[in-house]
């Protein structure tokens, strides 16, 4: 047995180090990936390479390197950009993957297989369309704010995940809903604003299917939209014009953080005609409300009363844009094919969905309104 | 051996290659459904298992070759062993080279297959070696890992969809009852049963009470898993991914290990080496009884060597790999099925010769 | 030397002396009644010896003979010329504490064990006086396994105030010793200790005949005797526990283990042991349960750090470094990227440079010592990362290795954990995370097979014994310890009896004194 083991052990000694290794130091690291649409129908890839150099004591400085190149598919651009860069392009850190809005107008499966098929990619990177732009400008824009980029637009992400500006889906989830019929997803949009040096998230983008329908809900109505889709981040802070009556516009407003939120889709068959009615329930608190007088009597209730009434207006009209875009986010045609599946068989979903009654109804009760009345 | 060493032998030999891929075999046949073929198949093994019982209890002081001989007579008993043992050691080539593709696949996709059967045979043949009593007791101790692997996939079921499971029967009971099959395949194991039955303490009922408990704890975490993977991936992702509880954890990350679908398989290869090492000591222990031999030493080491110059013939081909496949799994239903349940009258028979000539 | 207990055999009324373990079956030489053969004899089989001092008494019809380096000359003049010159008696042989034999051969081996022989002309008889002398240190706390609460005295090189220090601490008649002469030259003395009727009588025994078929010239040490009596020696975990402290040796007898003790040295070896019992410090028992269970679970987690974290860092950085968070990927990348050496090398160089710190440290004298350390912990240390051999995460994970595997508090299997680190270090630089399950697969496996003595090594993992978990890796209560551990297969199960009755007894009490309270206060409105 002894020498058996023996006998193992300096085997192994000669054979580490084969095969499968891959040294951590060696490898270039990229963080974050960009896609552009190219010409005749290439693609451009972007991807930025930090570098960082050691030091004795305390963080190290840091270089980046912003690469570009057009091929057919990705894995050939990488292929190229292995060929621009000393040692090797690694992909299984990615955080963020930005789309160009060209791009994303088409069926973004096929940039994203090799993603979903390589056993070391990190499914748990976020995705994000550039409006107006282009992924090339996000990747190399030259912030002010110095870390690197997928910190920066991670980052940003997760702060609109967690103030309920966008559902946080990581390439995993969306993959459910990029293949599932009945149910499709939103994306957050990215914005290059103030001459390249600001990045803003300006709403989320609807998709249809595997591709960007160019509709996209804007970052103010973001909020309500995630609260009807049933998501809420860790704050979701809803500002709205209760009144018309004040000479200084800022009386007219409240703001409310909501504390419990329950929605309920009930979808109704009536023959083959699909109805639904989307319900939400919410308790909030009123963090801000420059007019004051909440100490009268049944103003509380009066401000529930109104919220519910403005949210329910906000969400018609966020309702009517998903189904002009035709983006069926809620998967109520995934509902219709679980819960009624002889109606799913007989119609076609994508003629029907902009067709059918979807009637919203948001019932606000306030539960607190701060430290003062 | 207790009833509670017995009762992990046979839930480490049922859970093991197969966890990854069932919800995804399940799914091929019967869709979304897959779950209610598991739960019909598990009935069908529970009357099975009934069936083993009442023949161990038929024959209590036999082991499975030994019960050969006595039921058929040695003409037929022997090779009937004989066709068992290569069954068993067919399994676990089977075992070894789904494992195999399985790192091959998700882990080491250069590091050439010899390395990691090598590996896997080694550390089972040394488990073996140490007898029935080892194995009860390291299965027992490293039971505790299947706590973690369902530790790991509950976060999963975060993301549940209930409404992905819908519409129920979409594909009607035809292809439910189609997928029994499948489900089936993922019970072989049981068969461990009726081989270390007479080595266990306790009354014949206590251990059916453990048989039935152990068959049901194994069709509980394949639900749980099978049910975890239909509510994470939607009904048309699912035929994309075979191994959907490994891709379902791809995604989520803990803060201070990213990727939790290494720790899964890390955690899964010993549940596999505990499946083999069964297998490994049923030919193992089956040769012993053929031979009237005490030691198993020299047949573990030859069981070790066939099955790994098997798997290294047929390798990585996936043509050759189905075919094996094939000819494993269906030779199951003979073996694990047929055979038991033929020897269920035989057995009657054979007590009531017994107890006739031990009165006269 | 020698304690003699007395006992009668059967109905005759002889009283023979006992002395421990002769080795029987030896020669009988019956003395002659010539003086200067006598002499002679004794003389010859020492071969001369120049030590071998020879006093000539009563004009040469008397000899007194003794091992000069043995004898105490002070204990000669007490034993024997005192008495007489006090007048008692005239006659040598008459004095009571002289042992009489007839035979040479004893008489050589009682010369050898420190006695004086009075021989006289005409005489068969010989007389012989124990007049050894014996130097001991006091019995301090051992060095290596000092506690913070508890009793500070230790085992020394006597064994005979070891056996004192244990009996004081075991008071009962069932307290067993049995002596044993191990070593054909060296004749060492053996004892064998533990508690009739508690330990298994079946354990007992095999502790005797594996003792008994010791064949060997020399035996120094209780770790030579373990070699020869232990189950595997093919295997790096030490089967046997061992210890310099009496209060561990008496807690274990009475839990049904054998203590094996051996002249000249102060360890103690304790059998049947298991791996938990390793892990287990005599502190804990004088902590409160919390934070002695606190302190166990921290040990037995370092047991984890020890053999696989030098390994598990290796397998990430050059194979999975997806696992890595996202938010210590680049602070990871930055401290690795310009090192010189993979990992692997790192790893087995620095492993090897805090082993060879620690031998140079160990034996060195207290302030050179001490040097060592600093000069091999800080400036080594430092140094080798300022000029980038070895990245500071790896000095981080390696220190962190080397601090867990002396956490242990035996230092066998501290030892025997450093080592099992080189092939899980090997196996995940072969095939990463996989190679280190394999690794430790393996190590469960061999812990699993081992036994001690018949029993479980592993227990009462594994074989699992929910029950003893109670004291491996939470220690409740000493009152909740109603059983003694299954793995010493004592034949008294029960170790205790319900002891806390008196909280019965006091709630009782505050029940009624509430009772008296309440009729107390109706008391003045009356």
């Amino acid at each position: 047995m002894r020498r058996y083991l023996i006998v193992v052990m300096t085997g192994l000694l000669f054979l580490t180090g084969c095969w499968d290794e891959k040294q951590f130091k060696n490898v270039k690291l990229v963080l974050s990936l960009g896609f552009d649409q190219g010409d005749e129908g290439q693609i451009i890839q972007t991807v930025s390479i930090p570098t960082v150099n050691r030091a004795t004591e305390g963080p190290g400085s840091e270089s980046l390197q912003i690469l570009s190149t057009s091929a057919q598919t990705p894995l050939q651009a990488r292929n190229k950009i292995d060929l621009m860069i000393s040692e090797s392009y690694d992909p299984s850190k990615v955080k963020v993957v930005v789309l160009g809005e060209d791009l994303a107008k088409k069926n973004i499966y096929p940039i994203l297989d090799d993603m979903y098929r390589n056993s070391r990619s990190n499914l748990n990177a976020y995705l994000a369309v550039v409006e107006e732009g282009t992924a090339q400008d996000v990747i190399s824009m030259n912030h002010a704010g110095a870390t690197r980029i997928s910190n920066y637009v991670s980052g940003l992400l997760e702060a609109a995940v967690s103030s309920t500006h966008a559902t946080g889906e990581n390439l995993q989830l969306l993959c459910a809903e990029l293949l599932e019929p009945g149910i499709d997803f939103s994306v957050p949009m990215l914005k290059i604003e103030d001459e390249g040096n600001l990045l803003t998230f300006s709403g989320m983008g609807l998709f249809h299917d595997k591709a960007y329908t160019g509709e996209k809900i804007d970052a103010e109505q973001t909020t309500l939209f995630m609260l009807l889709e049933g998501v809420k981040g860790r704050v979701a802070r809803l500002t709205e014009k209760i009144d018309d009556n004040k000479k200084e516009e800022i009386l007219d407003y409240v703001t409310v953080n909501v504390a419990e939120n329950d929605r309920k889709m009930k979808i109704e068959n009536k023959d083959g005609e699909i109805s639904v009615t989307i319900n939400l329930d919410m308790k909030v608190k009123i963090v801000e409300y420059p007019s004051d007088h909440l100490y009268v009597k049944g103003r509380v209730e009066e401000i529930g009363k109104k919220l519910s009434e403005t949210l329910t207006e906000d969400s018609v009209d966020i309702i009517a844009q998903l189904q002009e875009a035709n983006s069926d986010i809620f998967g109520i045609g995934r509902r219709v094919k679980a819960y009624h599946p002889d109606v799913w068989k007989k119609i076609k979903w994508e003629e029907e969905y902009p067709e059918i009654s979807i009637k919203p109804s948001v019932k606000v009760e306030v539960i607190q309104h701060g430290i003062i009345n | 051996m207790s009833r509670r060493q017995f009762f992990f032998i046979i839930i480490q030999t049922q859970i093991g290659v197969g966890v990854l891929s069932v919800p995804y075999e399940l799914h091929t046949v019967a869709k979304q459904d897959g779950w209610i073929s598991l739960l019909l198949g598990a009935i069908a093994i529970q009357l099975l298992l009934i069936g083993i019982w009442v023949v161990a209890k038929n024959l209590p002081q036999d082991t499975l070759y030994t019960m050969n001989d006595k039921l058929y007579t040695k003409w037929i008993g022997r090779p009937l062993s004989i066709l068992y043992i290569l069954y068993f050691i067919g399994v676990g080539t089977l075992i070894i080279l789904l494992f195999c593709r399985m790192i091959n696949v998700w882990v080491l996709p250069n590091t050439p297959i010899w390395v990691t059967a090598l590996l896997m045979i080694t550390v089972c043949m040394y488990m073996v070696h140490g007898g029935l009593l080892v194995l009860g007791r390291m299965y027992t101790m490293l039971s505790i890992l299947i706590v973690f692997l369902l530790i790991l996939m509950v976060f999963g079921a975060k993301e549940m969809q209930i409404m992905y499971l819908f519409p129920i029967l979409e594909s009607g009971w035809g292809k439910v009852f189609s997928g029994i099959n499948q489900a089936i395949f993922s019970y072989f194991g049981f068969i461990v049963t009726l081989v270390v039955y007479s080595k266990v303490e306790g009354t014949n009922k206590q251990k059916l009470t453990t048989i039935v408990l152990a068959h049901w704890f194994v069709t509980l975490f394949y639900l749980f898993t099978v049910l975890a993977s239909y509510t994470f991936f939607s009904t048309s992702e699912l035929p994309l991914v075979p191994e959907p509880v490994l891709y379902m954890l791809k995604s989520f990350s803990l803060p201070i290990i990213a990727r939790i679908d290494l720790f899964f398989i890390t955690i899964w290869v010993i549940n596999v080496a505990t499946s083999f090492a069964t297998y490994l000591y049923l030919s193992s222990i089956g040769f012993s009884d053929l031979f009237k031999k005490q030691s198993t030493t020299k047949f573990i080491v030859l069981i070790g060597v066939v099955v790994f110059s098997i798997s290294m013939f047929i390798g990585m081909d996936i043509k050759k790999m189905e075919a094996f496949n094939n000819v494993v799994t269906y030779s199951g239903y003979v073996f694990s099925v047929t055979l038991p349940l033929i020897m269920v009258p035989l057995s009657f028979w054979r007590r009531n010769k017994d107890k006739g000539a031990g009165t006269s | 030397m020698g304690i003699f207990t007395r006992f009668f055999r059967n109905n005759r009324d002889i009283l023979k002396d006992r002395h421990m373990s002769e080795p029987s079956g030896d020669k009988e030489v019956p003395t002659t009644k010539k003086l200067t053969e006598n002499v002679k004899y004794i003389l010859d089989a020492f071969h001369q010896t120049n030590d071998l001092k020879i006093r000539v008494l009563k004009k040469g019809d008397a000899t007194l003979l003794y091992l000069e380096s043995l004898a105490e000359h002070e204990k000669i003049h007490e034993k024997i010329f005192a008495p007489i010159e006090m007048g008692h008696t005239d006659d040598v042989f008459q004095l009571p504490n002289a042992k009489h034999t007839h035979d040479l051969e004893e008489a050589v081996r009682t010369i050898l064990r420190g006695h004086a022989l009075y021989l006289e002309e005409g005489k068969r008889e010989i007389a012989q006086f124990s007049v050894t002398s014996s130097f001991s240190r006091t019995p301090e706390e051992p060095q290596n396994e000092k506690v913070v609460r508890g009793a500070h005295d230790g085992f020394v090189e006597n064994m005979m105030t070891n056996i004192n220090l244990i009996r004081k601490r075991v008071e009962h008649r069932d307290l067993t010793i049995k002596y044993f002469k191990l070593g054909r030259k060296t004749n060492t003395n053996v004892a064998v200790m533990y508690m009739d009727g508690i330990a298994d009588p079946t354990l007992v025994q095999e502790v005797e005949t594996r003792l008994h078929s010791v064949d060997s010239d020399m035996i120094h040490s209780p770790g030579h005797v373990e070699e020869f009596i232990e189950d595997q020696s093919n295997s790096p975990f030490p089967q046997m526990l061992n210890t310099e402290r009496p209060d561990r040796v008496a807690a274990n007898i009475v839990e049904g283990r054998v203590a094996i003790m051996s002249e000249g040295s102060p360890t103690t070896l304790i059998a049947p042991a298991t791996f938990f019992m390793f892990y287990q410090a005599p502190d804990d028992y004088n902590m409160r349960w919390f934070t002695g269970t606190f302190v166990r679970l921290i040990r037995l987690f370092s047991f984890v750090i020890a053999v696989s974290l030098p390994a598990f860092y290796i397998a990430v950085v050059s194979f999975h470094y997806e696992v890595i968070p996202d938010e210590l990927i680049i602070p990871v990348k930055a401290s690795i990227n310009e090192i010189a050496y993979p990992p692997i090398l790192e790893a087995l160089v620095m492993v090897i440079i805090i082993e060879l710190i620690r031998e140079a440290g160990i034996r060195l004298p207290q302030p050179i010592g001490q040097t060592i350390g600093i000069v091999g912990g800080l400036v080594i240390g430092d140094a080798v990362v300022r000029a980038g051999l070895v990245s500071n995460l790896m000095v981080i994970v390696v220190a962190l290795t080397a601090i867990a595997s002396f956490v242990v508090p035996s230092n066998e299997l501290s030892t025997a954990l450093r080592l099992l680190t080189f092939p899980l270090i090997l196996l995940a630089g072969t095939i990463g995370f996989i190679g280190i399950v394999f690794g430790m697969l393996f190590i469960l496996i061999h812990l699993t097979r081992l036994h001690s003595f018949g029993v479980p090594y592993f227990a009462p993992l594994a074989p699992l014994s929910l029950v003893d978990l109670k004291d491996t890796f939470v220690r409740l209560p000493m009152y909740m310890m109603k059983l003694r551990p299954k793995d010493a297969h004592a034949i008294k199960p029960i170790a205790l009896d319900p002891s806390r009755e008196w909280r019965n007894r006091d709630e009782q009490k505050q029940s009624k004194q509430g009772g008296d309270q309440t009729s107390t206060t109706n008391k003045p409105k009356e």
